[in-house]
């Protein structure tokens, strides 16, 4: 049977029984309340009997006292108290018959109540008699009727009293027996019930408490700390106990499990710190490594130690080539263990690299390699290969050999460590890729610096160059201004000279005219004179009129030689250009001449030459006039041989010498050629100067006035040809004129040939002032260079403002710059200063004081700055104070620089100069 | 030129050019004993052949000639390997952090010894001057600066100064945290600034040689500024060398902007005192 079906069976037969008990009591508790409900109700019928039975016979004692009192004070009274009585009574009557049940006694209540009205109705009448006042009547009444009415009534209640009373005593006694047997039976039925429960404890208690003692027993003999055997409970029943047993059994089985478990785990965790702890302990070596084959050395040698491996190789792949290299060895006997490099899929480190796994070699044969000591050598019995991966690439392979195998947990830390390691390598890898990288910049960026300093100087360079080229453009341009200064001064003096020259040629001609007037008086009158007409002069005073006349003869030949001079040199000699016949021109000569010629008893030959033309166009008159000086130049100086006259084209060396005056035209060439006393070569160039001859005392000897060449030379220009002088002293000259053949048009060639002559004259002559020129300016820039060297030399058209309230300071500094050249301007405060400025926008430089009424110098300057045109414009700051503050102040609202005062002279000029320098 | 070089592909040139130039720096070392071997080649190549075409030659070996027999032309390509490229308070922010970081530090020596190595005209070492004289260390102190060629140093010594340059000079003065005028400095004669004598007095200009001279004293601080740019990695490991063993304990390093000591052997033997102006200190 089952634990619970056991305990629901026992206590439930309790439950039922003790229900059972308790209703049997109820039951009979509810017999003895029957009874008590009939006590009850006779109570009841008692009291209403009694009440009747009182208030009858109060009734009836008042009804007398009413019958027979004397007086009919209280009658009222009275009868009220008997309305009252009667009530009651009546009241008592019904209500003793509503609980009546009994038949026979409710028969008897009929009997009452008729018996209760009758009495009613004599009392009624009665009183109506009393109240008629028949009292006698009333009384008869009283005592005949009403008192056996009244007996009758009594007797009628003790009638039913009698019935009453016997059914009270039958009542009574069943209630007596009805209680015994109650008794009875509940005691029964509680010792049964007694030794029912009893045994049903008993049976319970028993069953439950042998079962668990039996799990007990075995739950006890359990040892804990020998959980991996654990005692086992049988099971029998498939209550609940033997289901705690079963789950014991199932506890145990898993403690067991769990046992073995964590035996197991506690193991792994020591295999696994191990691990942890030779990991970290490889991972402190990497710690502070930053290059690739230490890390690799230190790695090595670690890792062969720990896992007591003999031997050990490092190869790493070579960037960018399927190929391994062998970086660091341990116990490496030089080239001897390993190879140096080897391809991936080579042997079996190649192939470790392509399979990315481990390889291991166990039995290794005997001669594969040889550990070696000092003492000896021995094969190794176990190899391992293992690939280092980063990001599932093989970046290197690990090659151990021991005399040991490797066990799994070296294994296992080996590949935990390449695995580590392949990060590891990756990282500094990049690190030193990064340093190379930064290396690399930092040489890049030095290069950079390298190659900017060397830019700047080679711009240094160039611009020092181009300053020496501009300073030569400059010295150039500065000279080209000085020659056209000169130029235009040359010009300007040349104008000038031209002009007092013709004042001068035009006095010359006036006074000549004017000379000529009187002069001619005079000679007429000499010639009158000597004449003597009337006889009356002595023979000397003849002589001395002729004189006079031939005195006045010469001077008129001057005059006249002076004016024609004066005419060419002032412009005023004009040129007719006609048809010459070179006959005619042969003709006057011969004509003028010979007889002079004759004379002086020399031969005088004219010749032409056969291709000579017939004429040319020419002035007649003033070729007349130069042959006429040329001959009779070299008649004067000739004193005997000869005089020709050669008319001829000229050599073609004359055209080559002077193609400068481009003649397209022939050249016509008239010499005359004499056998005097000659030039000397070097007054041959002075012979046409104007009143000069050869020899001061030539005029002496021969006369004339010395301008006759002057003349014939610039005749000859005016008719576009020139004269050529070839002489011998001693032998005689030969004086050529040039002349170009015109056609007959050539009246304007003539012309404007004549005004480049003009100018080319005009160009010598200005080619020798320019000479005094120069000299003067290098006299003057002498002496600003001996200036300079007394004071600073400042730019030139420089302008200094100067703004400051204090005039002693304005004074000392005007004066101080006034006197190294600089001129200046000053304002009072800054309103006033900017005004200045804006009025002078030449100004360079300005000084500004800041300590200032109105505006001050902060805001002067920073006034200034707003206007566009002057934000570079350089402002010197006057400061008296020496803060810094108060210069970083003057700096931030624009000044340029500054200067403390008292302001050191010397200082403000460098600074000045330094601000102005362009 | 052209057919001279048809029988060799690019290669081979460049091969043969490097060759040539090894033979000419051999050359120059062994006859004029100046050292430009372990000069940045493309440094040197670059000015090899600036000088080429500025001579209108063919190529290297014939440089090499020139070079070789006119001791002119050797004078040439000297000034064009010196290259001077400085200013006064060059990178103002170095020498505002020297003001501040390194001056304190100074002002309790008794003696200050300053190397300027490569000073070039001079313009930052009396910058230096300028800085220490208003820090009111400059007469305990006294500069060294050398350079390799004495055309320079003889522009230093003078103290002459190129007026178009003085604004610039100037802000970079004001830049560099002067505390003074920068006029206070120098007088202006002429379109000639020179610097006023007095921060001459204290500075020793004299040649020497990186790639080949020794130390010559011990200093306080070592200023080399942009010259080891031209270097290459064997010769800066030189000069390197040679300033940590010219340097007193503690003594300062100072560097270009664009130098850096990371990459020599002396990295571990110096701390940071700015890493951005190149302000080292050598450690005990």
């Amino acid at each position: 049977m089952k634990f619970n079906t056991k305990l629901y069976l026992g206590f439930g037969s309790k439950l039922f029984l003790m229900l059972l008990f308790m209703g049997i009591v109820i039951i009979c508790l509810k017999d003895l309340n029957g009874s008590m409900d009939f006590v009850q109700k006779r109570y009841e019928y008692v009291k209403f009997a009694t009440m009747i039975r009182n208030e009858t016979s109060n009734l009836d004692r008042r009804l007398v006292n009413l019958v027979f009192s004397e007086t009919d004070e209280n009658s009222q009274q009275m009868i009220q108290s008997i309305r009252e009585s009667e009530i009651r009574a009546t009241e008592a009557v019904n209500n003793l018959g509503e609980i009546l049940y009994i038949e026979k006694v409710q028969e008897l209540h009929e009997k009452l109540k008729l018996l209760h009205k009758e009495y009613i109705y004599i009392e009624n009448e009665v009183i109506r008699l009393v109240q008629a006042g028949k009292k006698e009547e009333a009384s008869k009444l009283m005592l005949s009727n009403a008192l056996i009415t009244r007996l009758q009534l009594f007797e009628t209640i003790d009638e039913m009293n009698k019935v009453q009373e016997q059914l009270m005593a039958d009542s009574f006694t069943r209630f007596q027996n009805t209680y015994s047997l109650s008794e009875k039976v509940i005691n029964m039925m509680l010792i049964g019930f007694l030794i029912i429960g009893i045994f049903i404890i008993l049976w319970i208690m028993k069953s439950i408490i042998r079962r668990l003692e039996q799990v007990t027993t075995v739950i006890t003999s359990v040892d804990p700390c020998n959980v991996d055997h654990l005692p086992r409970i049988k099971v029998t029943t498939k209550d609940q106990i033997g289901e705690i047993a079963y789950a014991f059994n199932n506890m145990a089985q898993a403690l067991e499990v769990q046992a073995q478990n964590e035996k197991t785990l506690k193991q792994s965790m020591l295999e696994k710190s191990w691990l942890d702890e030779k990991l970290s302990e490889i991972t402190m070596i990497y710690q502070g490594v930053s290059e690739l084959e230490t890390l690799v050395k230190l790695f090595i040698n670690k890792i062969t130690t720990i896992v007591g491996a003999e031997f050990a190789v490092f190869y790493i792949k070579e960037d960018d080539k399927n190929c391994l290299k062998k970086l660091v060895a341990y116990a490496d006997r030089e080239q001897e263990v390993g190879s140096n490099s080897i391809k991936f899929g080579e042997g079996l480190v190649g192939q470790c690299a392509i399979e990315k796994r481990s390889i291991s070699l166990t039995n290794v044969p005997n001669n594969y390699i040889k550990i070696t000591s000092g003492l000896g050598y021995a094969s190794p019995n176990s190899i391992i290969l293992l690939p280092v991966e980063f990001e599932g690439e093989v970046i290197a392979v690990l090659e151990l050999a021991s005399f040991e195998d490797f066990s799994a947990i070296q294994r296992h830390l080996l590949e935990q460590v390449t695995k580590n390691l392949g990060t590891t390598l990756n990282s500094i890898k990049g690190q030193m890729k990064v340093k190379q990288l930064l290396e690399e910049s930092q040489t890049l960026t030095e290069e950079l610096q390298a190659q900017s300093e060397e830019l700047m100087s080679q711009q240094e360079e160039l611009k020092s160059t181009n300053e020496e080229l501009e300073q030569q453009y400059k010295e150039s341009e500065k000279k080209t201004k000085e020659l056209k200064n000169i130029k235009e001064e040359l010009e300007e003096k040349a104008r000038e000279v031209a002009l007092s020259s013709q004042y001068k040629s035009e006095f010359l001609a006036n006074m000549s005219h004017e000379l000529r007037t009187p002069l001619n008086s005079l000679l007429i009158l000499a010639s009158l004179l000597s004449e003597n007409k009337e006889n009356n002069l002595t023979k000397d005073q003849i002589e001395f009129a002729n004189t006079i006349y031939s005195s006045g003869q010469d001077l008129l030949e001057l005059i006249n030689d002076i004016l024609d001079l004066s005419k060419v040199e002032s412009g005023k000699m004009e040129i007719y250009c006609e048809k010459v016949d070179l006959k005619d021109i042969a003709r006057f000569s011969e004509r003028n001449f010979l007889p002079l010629a004759e004379k002086k008893g020399l031969k005088f030959n004219i010749q032409f030459d056969n291709d000579v033309p017939d004429s040319i166009y020419t002035d007649k008159q003033r070729l007349q006039q130069i042959l006429k000086n040329l001959l009779s130049n070299a008649f004067k100086f000739t004193g005997e041989g000869r005089v020709i006259l050669h008319i001829r084209y000229a050599k073609k060396e004359v055209y080559t010498k002077y193609s400068n005056l481009n003649y397209t035209n022939a050249i016509l060439a008239i010499s005359v050629k004499d056998t005097g006393i000659g030039i000397p070569k070097e007054k041959q160039s002075i012979i046409f100067d104007a009143f000069k001859q050869a020899d001061g005392t030539t005029s002496r000897n021969f006369g004339g006035t010395g301008l006759g060449l002057s003349i014939c030379r610039e005749m000859a220009h005016l008719l576009g040809g020139f004269i050529e002088i070839e002489s011998e002293e001693g032998k005689g000259s030969i004086f050529t004129l040039y002349l170009p053949v015109y056609d007959q048009s050539a009246k304007e060639q003539l012309f404007l040939s004549g005004k480049e002559v003009a100018t080319g004259y005009e160009e010598t002559y200005q080619a020798n002032e320019s000479t005094c020129e120069i000299d003067y300016d290098e006299k003057i820039e002498n002496e600003m260079e001996e200036r300079s060297l007394e004071k600073n030399v400042l730019p030139q058209d420089n302008k200094v403002l100067i703004v400051d309230d204090d005039m002693r300071n304005v004074f000392a500094l005007t004066t101080a710059l006034e006197s190294n050249g600089i001129n200046t301007l000053f304002a009072e405060n800054g309103k006033e200063g900017i005004n200045v400025l804006m009025e002078n926008p030449d100004i360079n430089i300005v000084l500004m004081d800041i300590m200032m009424p109105d505006m001050d110098g902060y805001e002067a300057i920073r006034a200034i700055r707003e206007i566009p045109e002057y934000d570079s414009l350089p402002i010197i700051a006057l400061t008296a104070k020496a803060m810094k503050n108060d210069r970083a102040k003057c700096l931030d609202v624009g000044a340029s620089d500054y200067i403390s005062k008292p302001v050191n002279l010397d200082k403000l000029l460098s600074l000045i100069q330094v601000w102005m320098y362009k | 030129m052209a057919q001279r070089f048809d029988e060799k592909n690019e290669g081979e040139i460049k091969e043969l050019e490097e060759l040539e130039i090894d033979l000419l720096l051999e050359g120059i070392y062994r006859y004029y004993g100046y050292d430009f071997r372990n000069y940045t080649r493309p440094f040197i190549r670059r000015r090899i052949w600036h000088r080429i075409n500025a001579e209108k030659l063919n190529g290297v070996l014939a440089l090499q000639e020139k070079v070789l027999y006119q001791p002119s032309t050797m004078n040439k390509l000297f000034s064009d390997f010196s290259i001077h490229v400085t200013e006064m308070f060059r990178d103002p922010t170095f020498f505002k952090t020297f003001r501040r970081k390194i001056v304190p530090l100074l002002k309790d020596y008794p003696v200050i010894r300053i190397w300027h190595a490569g000073c070039s005209t001079g313009e930052e070492v009396y910058s230096m001057a300028i800085l220490l004289y208003e820090e009111g260390l400059y007469d305990k102190t006294r500069i060294y600066a050398t350079d390799l060629n004495e055309n320079f140093l003889q522009i230093a010594k003078e103290g002459l100064l190129s007026i178009d340059r003085m604004k610039l000079y100037t802000k970079n003065y004001i830049e560099a945290g002067g505390t003074r005028s920068f006029s206070e400095y120098y007088t202006c004669r002429d379109k000639k600034v020179t610097f006023d004598s007095f921060l001459g007095k204290n500075i020793v200009f004299a040649q020497h040689n990186l790639a080949t001279d020794e130390s010559f004293n011990e200093f306080h601080l070592i200023i080399c500024r942009n010259v080891m740019i031209y270097f290459n990695k064997t010769l800066q490991n030189r000069v390197h060398q040679l300033f940590y063993e010219s340097l007193s304990p503690n003594g300062f390093l100072g560097l270009g902007k664009k130098e850096h000591i990371q990459f020599t052997i002396h990295n571990k033997c110096y701390e940071e005192i700015d890493k951005d102006e190149r302000l080292y200190r050598k450690k005990r």
